[in-house]
């Protein structure tokens, strides 16, 4: 659970709020080599990234039943002679439209930000 | 597993009671717990993981946009709600009206439309809260949320009808027409909107809320 301070430590707020507008970005782009389930994503999102975009379970889940719900994911149950049912997640054709329309934004917008940062500022 | 159970009650607790989207929840977690259980994580971190019950019952919310309830059905419902009560009141008290004296039969007749009038209030407070919606809002595809979308508190119904409580309902009203979420006056203070129930369905919610391809 977050704790207070978490909560208003500023530069854990643009962390948060930077992770939250690129998630479902984040998890289609995951998706796009082939099905997967939850635990998949979280490992291999940690794992390629060092732990800098690590997400929480809380956080990743309802990010794919809203792109389930919006038709950019499709679900496959699985059930195992024992043991418990596992959901498997697959991109469909309008998850790979919204796929590539997010990452041209995505891509726009990160230009954007390092050719302003990058350029030097004289004192006024 | 009780641990894990109330976990997802009070995450689910969190969501409308109308319309399936409890149940699908609910449905959900239990899948998700039980997945990393077997995988040999520990439930406590599970549950930390998945973090506050609130705070994860609306992200889930997010992804089902809400539909403000137009004003003509939400008149309906009240007029609705009023004609169920009338139905159960008004022979009671014309039966009483005939069987008594004059003076007796006027005594009890006001106290009948008083009862009626502080029983039309107490229901609705006490439907609102558990059910997330009166008789009349079921009948027409209307529901009582906050403005998260999330299943509002006995204290917040409880304020959304002290206009009726107080006899003020129809400046209450009045309001409801130039709010941009339709909201009445003790809606906007409690929080509170009142929203169409999301079909079964909602696929089409989420292109609304969802792609654009700019």
């Amino acid at each position: 659970m977050t704790k207070p301070e978490e909560r208003d430590d500023p530069r854990r707020g643009i962390e948060r709020e930077l992770k939250r507008g690129t998630l479902e970005l984040i998890v289609l782009h995951l998706l796009a080599p082939g099905e997967a389930y939850g635990y998949e994503i979280v490992s291999e999102l940690t794992a390629e990234t060092n732990g800098a975009l690590e997400v929480t379970d809380g956080t990743l889940y309802p990010v794919l039943y809203r792109l389930e719900r919006a038709g950019s994911v499709d679900v496959r149950w699985e059930t195992p002679e024992r043991g418990v049912p596992r959901k498997y997640y697959r991109i469909t054709p309008a998850g790979r439209a919204e796929l590539a329309a997010l990452t041209r934004e995505w891509t726009t917008f990160s230009k954007a930000m390092t050719k302003l940062l990058q350029k030097e500022r004289k004192v006024r | 597993m009780k641990l894990a159970d109330d976990y997802i009650r009070s995450v689910t607790h969190c969501l409308p009671p109308a319309g399936p989207m409890r149940a699908r929840i609910e449905m959900e977690l239990r899948v998700i717990v039980a997945e990393q259980l077997e995988r040999g994580r520990d439930l406590d971190d599970v549950l930390r993981q998945l973090g506050d019950p609130l705070t994860l019952a609306e992200s889930y919310l997010a992804s089902a946009p809400l539909v403000t309830a137009p004003l003509k059905r939400r008149i309906g419902a009240k007029l609705a709600d009023m004609a169920f009560v009338g139905i159960a009141i008004v022979p009671a008290l014309v039966m009483a009206g005939r069987a008594l004296q004059p003076e007796m039969a006027a005594l009890v007749v006001v106290a009948g439309l008083i009862g009626g009038a502080v029983g039309f209030g107490a229901g609705t407070i006490g439907m609102e809260y558990w059910l997330g919606q009166t008789p009349g809002k079921r009948l027409l595809g209307l529901q009582v949320v906050r403005e998260s979308g999330a299943a509002i508190s006995l204290g917040q119904s409880i304020v959304r009808q002290i206009p009726i409580l107080l006899q003020m309902y129809w400046i209450d009203v009045l309001f409801a027409f130039f709010t941009p979420r339709r909201q009445r006056a003790f809606e906007l203070l409690s929080k509170t909107r009142v929203v169409m129930v999301t079909p079964t369905s909602d696929r089409s919610a989420g292109e609304a809320g969802g792609t654009s391809n700019a």
